[in-house]
């Protein structure tokens, strides 16, 4: 055990060395950087990697002979690898070295456990999550707090016109994206990681074909010489090479490949041979990326003046220079490879069912085993689908998302195009209104859902649930509206009125389209409430109009709506998620209103004060309306007997009084629990001589004309007591059924014989 | 009819009604402090609005919103203190207990809601950073940290306590407990502190102060005022994930759902209710929780046609009562109008559920002489592997004999099964077909 733990020490520390000669040699290639280098030292490397390799392994002459087909896939293997080291090395040209490493050398396992966890959802736990946090937060800092290019990298591509197709081709795409030089780099060296990832995974089976994966290797690079050579050729033919003395370039050539691509390849099998792969990539990251920052830092250092026989000018060294960005984003490099690359955990999160009849321990693996037979997306997309468009409500509400949202995208892309930044934010905040009607068809999709173990009633309290929170939503903005709306007062802004008119004069013409059809389907049944509209058309200034500005006409119409349905939400009345949803489209409906009203007003009269007295009122209304909706959502929630059969439940309740047979009842609970059902438990006193099934059958019928839909009636005699009080072990249970005996004997004196 | 006028009078008698409860509330002598509390946590809040105004910084406006949750955690308090003394009316037959749920429903939803706006807002910034001063930063950040730290170590605040304790833990929380764990690896003395996971408001709270100075730090050294924007969706999110588990426990309990920790000792009991003699199923059973932690329910109770009605609820009753407080049993008997049976009940005693010969030789329906001798059969209320084929029986062969059969009539079944749902109904029908099994050559001796 201790031999083999100093064993895998050494060849950690090993492979730190070997790695760090890695980056010391993207070091010289860097400092003689010319994109066309990295074709010409790719085949040098190839080509006498190849020969050493195979030199020392034999590919030819040991192991089984190799087939057609195999030779196909092994040139296809060879083009793909040098696709993806020519990515890498392009990478270098733009990143420098000491970025390329920390973006490019990960190994399999932390990719894959990152993968994992970005794509599925049994990630292994919190610390696997963080590790893939850490892990995109480095690679965003590379990018957005790394200031490479500030250092030397402002020069737009002074050569212009690059030597090798692919050279131009990748520079052209870098600049279509409008991004720096250096970003490119970064985003090309996260694709070509994946890339290798992917190309590791894929190879894997045929490197078990081949024999091994360093027969495979020495193969694979003699290809890649023949594959690389022609064009190599045509290269150095058709432009003049920026390289003076082949001969300088010897020595470091060799001792790069020697380092680099054999050594390198050797201890990594030794390593992955000796070691788990886990620990492999946790010891070796850390290793070569303190090691590469170690020699980034020497590197620009004059002390190392002598050791750079490949540098011409020093104003190259100023390039790819140590940042404080590239220090944090290596740290944090460090952090998520070794929490990703530790072993996970899963294995524990079996719960304990019971035990087995031998005694041992049997665990219950049930979240694995779910997530088995998850369904593919586009299938759930299509049913889900299906599901909405099946009903009215979920329906209406879809398709006015729809509306809703492609609106919001024309505005946003408008936005982007003209570049007025009114137009997205207000782009933006019509999202966050949608984020209403999403819930709003949620609940209406989960309304329809079977009742299970859990929800015993079903899922239909759901939709008064999605009512309430609606309602709050709409309190929010409303609160918002008026504290904003309240700044402006006291110091009114100056609003450009120039966009302001179009947009909300479309509004207002989506608006008149959705009043008009939604009073139709209002006039069929008061179930649709489906108007459509944005409302918040303010270029310039952002939250008073967003505002729902209250016309005259649909205020009267959205009021009346509103409260007549709030005794009527038994039969076909509104739900209350629709009642939210509805309210909601009414206050952005009518904010558009009120923008015109506030842009005329300020455009005739230069009444600046309008605008947020206008923002005010609307608040105030809004607060108003949706107060009702909030009030009943409240009754419901807290199971109050229902407004609308109080009466009818006390007539009820005095002719189960009069029933034949009954003493007295107590209780008596009854409450709407959704849209369609209305509960009740009841406990009745019965003298001892009557059947129970008959009393039950009265009762519920006499419940029932009364609305009462899921009831439970207890019938209690005499004997129940008695049995309860001989059964009951404490001594309060007792006192508590003598004492209900007791009311029951004092109520109905005459009547009851004991 | 109108939309305002009838609000408006409710409204104003509604004023004078709170009013009322007021008083009575601040005659409790415990309320003062919350009330005191109150008082300074608006003093508070209305400080830190300025300063967000003045700083014009989206993250310190994003962790004044924790403190406006404060306050409504405050007021829970004072809904929580009044509903203790309030009983139950005719209108809200199970008495306010649920208002302090509604409460905490209300406070952590509407908290998550202005998380979404500071969202909002974040990716508008995003687009135009404006500058932020940090004048007023630091000290905001402190003051609200203070003051939301002070209020919650001092005020005792039972429904959010209860809450924070019952529901799944947030996302924040399990990261923090994740890496304590390895820090008490380290340092063991930590572990009373941190160790099963931290109280989530004192989390949210550090965990905002800190995001708000490296804020701070980074402004300061960097000018990088795009970091408050991020720091703003960063408290946001984490704003979120605090407050979504409480919101979806206590939604859970406002939407009537069995709480899913009883379900294996309801299921316990259930199979001990089922196995009574002369129980032959129990179906319709709906379990819930009334305020934080006190059960209701009711359930439907079929027993054997000669069995005692009142002793088998008492012994139902007895069963379920320790768990479910507010528990009604219906029991329920196939084809009582039978004139048989009458006698057959009549003539049995009421201590003996045990059969008589008499209903078995009139009755040849009942599977009675099976069931004392044989061992009790284990029904399974819930399982779906046992219920999910025998769904065939019930309807074609039951509507098809209904006038000869009667003793499998169960049309004359409560209401409640016409309201039940389809997957109650399956249930049901599977138990069904496991309890007739006896029967089912008595129909074709019929046929």
């Amino acid at each position: 055990m201790e031999d083999k733990y100093s064993s895998n020490v050494l060849s950690g520390s090993k492979l730190g060395m070997v790695e760090a000669s890695d980056s010391r040699y993207l070091s010289f290639s860097i400092t003689g950087s010319i994109a066309y280098v990295a074709h010409v030292l790719k085949l040098c490397c190839d080509f006498r990697s190849a020969v050493v390799l195979l030199f020392f392994q034999k590919p030819f002459s040991s192991g089984k002979p190799i087939s057609k087909r195999q030779w196909i896939k092994l040139v296809k293997h060879a083009v793909f690898s040098c696709v993806i080291s020519l990515l890498g090395f392009f990478g270098l040209t733009l990143c420098g070295p000491l970025r390329t490493l920390l973006l490019l050398e990960h190994s399999d396992v932390v990719v894959i456990a990152l993968l994992g966890v970005l794509f599925t959802s049994s990630g292994g736990g919190p610390s696997k999550t963080r590790g893939a946090a850490f892990f995109i937060i480095a690679v965003i800092c590379l990018l957005l707090f790394d200031n490479d290019d500030l250092m030397a990298k402002m020069a737009e591509h002074p050569e212009g016109h690059h030597d090798s197709a692919l050279t131009h081709f990748l520079h052209t795409a870098i600049a279509f994206l409008g991004v720096a030089d250096h970003k490119g780099g970064v985003v090309l060296l996260v694709a070509a990681l994946l890339l290798k990832v992917a190309f590791h995974t894929a190879s894997r089976k045929l490197s078990v074909e081949m024999g091994g994966a360093k027969r495979l290797h020495a193969l694979d690079n003699l290809l890649g010489t023949a594959v690389l050579l022609p064009w190599v050729v045509v290269l150095s033919a058709t432009t003049e090479s920026k390289v003076e003395s082949w001969s300088s370039l010897l020595l470091p050539l060799l001792m790069i490949v020697f380092c680099v691509l054999i050594l390198d390849f050797y201890v990594e099998a030794v390593c992955s041979a000796k070691m788990e792969a886990s620990r492999v990539a946790r010891c070796g990251t850390a290793a070569l990326f303190v090691s590469a920052l170690v020699l980034a830092n020497f590197w620009t250092h004059p002390m190392t003046d002598p050791l750079r026989p490949l540098s011409k000018s020093p104003a190259q060294s100023t390039e790819h220079v140590l940042s404080g960005g590239v220090i944090v984003s290596a740290t944090f490099f460090i952090l998520a490879s070794s929490i990703l690359a530790s072993p996970s955990r899963r294995g524990q999160k079996g719960t304990l069912v019971g035990y087995s009849p031998e005694g041992t321990p049997l665990y219950n693996f049930m979240g694995d085993a779910l997530q088995q037979t998850s369904q593919s997306l586009p299938r759930f997309i299509k049913d889900s689908l299906k599901q909405i468009l099946e009903e009215y409500d979920s329906r209406q509400i879809f398709y006015f998302l729809c509306l809703n949202l492609a609106f919001t995208f024309v505005e946003l892309f408008y936005g982007v195009w003209t570049n007025s930044l009114g137009l997205i934010s207000d782009g933006f905040h019509m999202l966050f209104d949608c984020s209403a009607l999403v819930l709003g068809l949620f609940a209406a999709l989960m309304t329809r859902w079977k009742a299970t173990r859990i929800f015993s009633y079903g899922y239909g309290r759901v939709e008064i649930l999605s009512g309430f929170i609606n309602g709050l939503f709409l309190m929010v903005i409303a609160f918002f509206v008026f504290v904003e709306s309240v700044t402006r007062l006291l110091d009114p802004p100056n609003i450009n009125t120039d966009m302001l008119t179009p947009v909300s004069v479309g509004g207002l013409l989506v608006n008149l389209v959705g009043i008009c059809a939604f009073s139709h389907a209002h006039s069929h049944g008061g179930k649709s409430c489906s108007s459509h509209d944005h409302g918040h058309s303010h270029h310039g200034h952002s939250h008073s109009e967003h505002g729902h500005g209250h016309g005259h006409g649909s205020h009267s119409h959205g009021g009346h709506g509103s409260h007549g349905h709030s005794h009527g939400s038994g039969g076909g009345g509104m739900n209350a998620n629709m009642r939210g949803v509805y309210l909601h489209v009414l206050a952005d409906t009518l904010g558009s209103v009120g923008v015109i009203i506030s842009t005329i007003l300020i455009r005739h009269f230069g009444w600046l004060i309008a605008d947020p007295i206008c923002s005010l009122f609307i608040a105030t209304l809004i607060f108003l309306s949706v107060l009702p909706l909030i009030k009943d959502a409240c009754e419901v929630l807290l199971l109050r007997v229902p407004h609308e059969h109080e009466k009818e439940l006390n007539t009820a309740l005095e002719k189960i009084e009069k029933i034949e047979g009954v003493i007295s009842y107590r209780d008596p609970h009854f409450w709407r629990h959704s849209a369609s059902v209305m509960a009740g438990t009841i406990h009745l006193q019965v003298m001892p001589d009557v059947v129970e099934q008959r009393i039950v059958q009265q009762v519920t019928s006499v419940l029932k004309d009364a609305g009462v839909n899921n009831l439970s009636v207890q019938v209690e005699k005499e004997a129940y007591f008695q049995h309860m009080s001989g059964l009951s072990t404490g001594f309060q249970d007792v006192l508590l059924l003598t004492q209900q005996r007791e009311a029951m004997k004092y109520l109905h004196d005459g009547t009851c014989i004991m | 009819q109108g939309t305002i006028h009838p609000f408006r009078k409710t409204h104003r008698s509604l004023f004078g009604k709170l009013t009322q409860e007021f008083t009575l509330v601040a005659s409790d002598r415990r309320s003062w402090r919350v009330l005191l509390f109150g008082a300074l946590n608006l003093l508070c809040t209305g400080c830190l609005l300025m300063w967000c105004s003045s700083t014009n910084s989206m993250a310190l406006t994003a962790y004044t919103y924790l403190t406006i949750f404060d306050l409504f955690s405050l007021i829970t308090c004072l809904i929580s203190s009044w509903v203790a003394m309030k009983k139950p009316s005719q209108v809200y037959s199970f008495g306010f207990e649920r208002l302090e749920v509604l409460a905490v429903f209300a406070s952590t939803v509407l908290v998550q809601l202005g998380a979404l706006f500071i969202l909002k807002e974040s990716v508008e910034r995003f687009m135009e950073q404006p500058e932020v001063h940090t004048g007023r930063l630091l000290v905001g950040t402190f003051v609200a940290l203070f003051f939301n730290l002070l209020t919650l170590l001092s005020v005792r605040n039972k429904p959010f306590a209860y809450v924070s304790e019952a529901a799944s833990s947030s996302w924040l929380q399990e990261h923090v407990a994740d890496l304590s764990r390895s820090l008490c690896g380290i340092i063991p003395g930590l572990s009373s502190v941190l160790l099963p996971r931290m109280n989530p408001f004192v989390l949210i709270n550090l965990a905002g102060a800190m995001s708000l100075c490296i804020t701070y730090m980074l402004i300061e050294i960097n000018n990088y005022n795009a970091v408050d924007t991020a720091s703003a969706a960063a408290i946001a999110l984490m704003t979120f994930g605090t407050m979504y588990p409480m919101s979806v426990y206590s939604g859970k309990v406002l939407l009537q759902t069995t709480p899913s920790h009883v379900i294996g000792q309801l299921d316990k009991l259930l199979r001990e209710v089922s196995t009574l003699d002369g129980v032959l199923e129990v179906r319709n059973e709906h379990f819930w929780t009334v305020g934080f932690g006190s059960l209701a329910g009711s359930a439907h109770v079929r027993i054997r046609r000669d069995a005692n009605e009142q002793l088998v609820l008492a012994h139902v009753t007895n069963r379920l009562l320790p768990l479910v407080s507010t528990l009604t049993v219906q029991i329920f008997k196939d084809d009582w109008t039978r004139p048989l049976l009458t006698g057959a009940l009549s003539a049995s005693p009421a201590s003996a559920p045990l059969p008589s010969v008499g209903p078995l030789e009139l009755d040849p329906l009942t599977s009675t002489p099976a069931k004392p001798s044989s061992p009790p059969p284990e029904f399974s209320f819930n399982t779906p592997g046992k219920n999910a084929p025998p769904v065939l029986l019930p309807a074609p062969g039951h509507h098809a004999h209904r006038p000869y059969a009667l003793g499998l009539g169960y049309t004359a079944a409560p209401p409640t099964w016409g309201a039940g749902t389809a997957g109650d109904g399956l249930r049901t029908g599977g138990t069904w077909q496991v309890n007739n099994r006896p029967n089912t050559p008595f129909m074709e001796l019929i046929l």
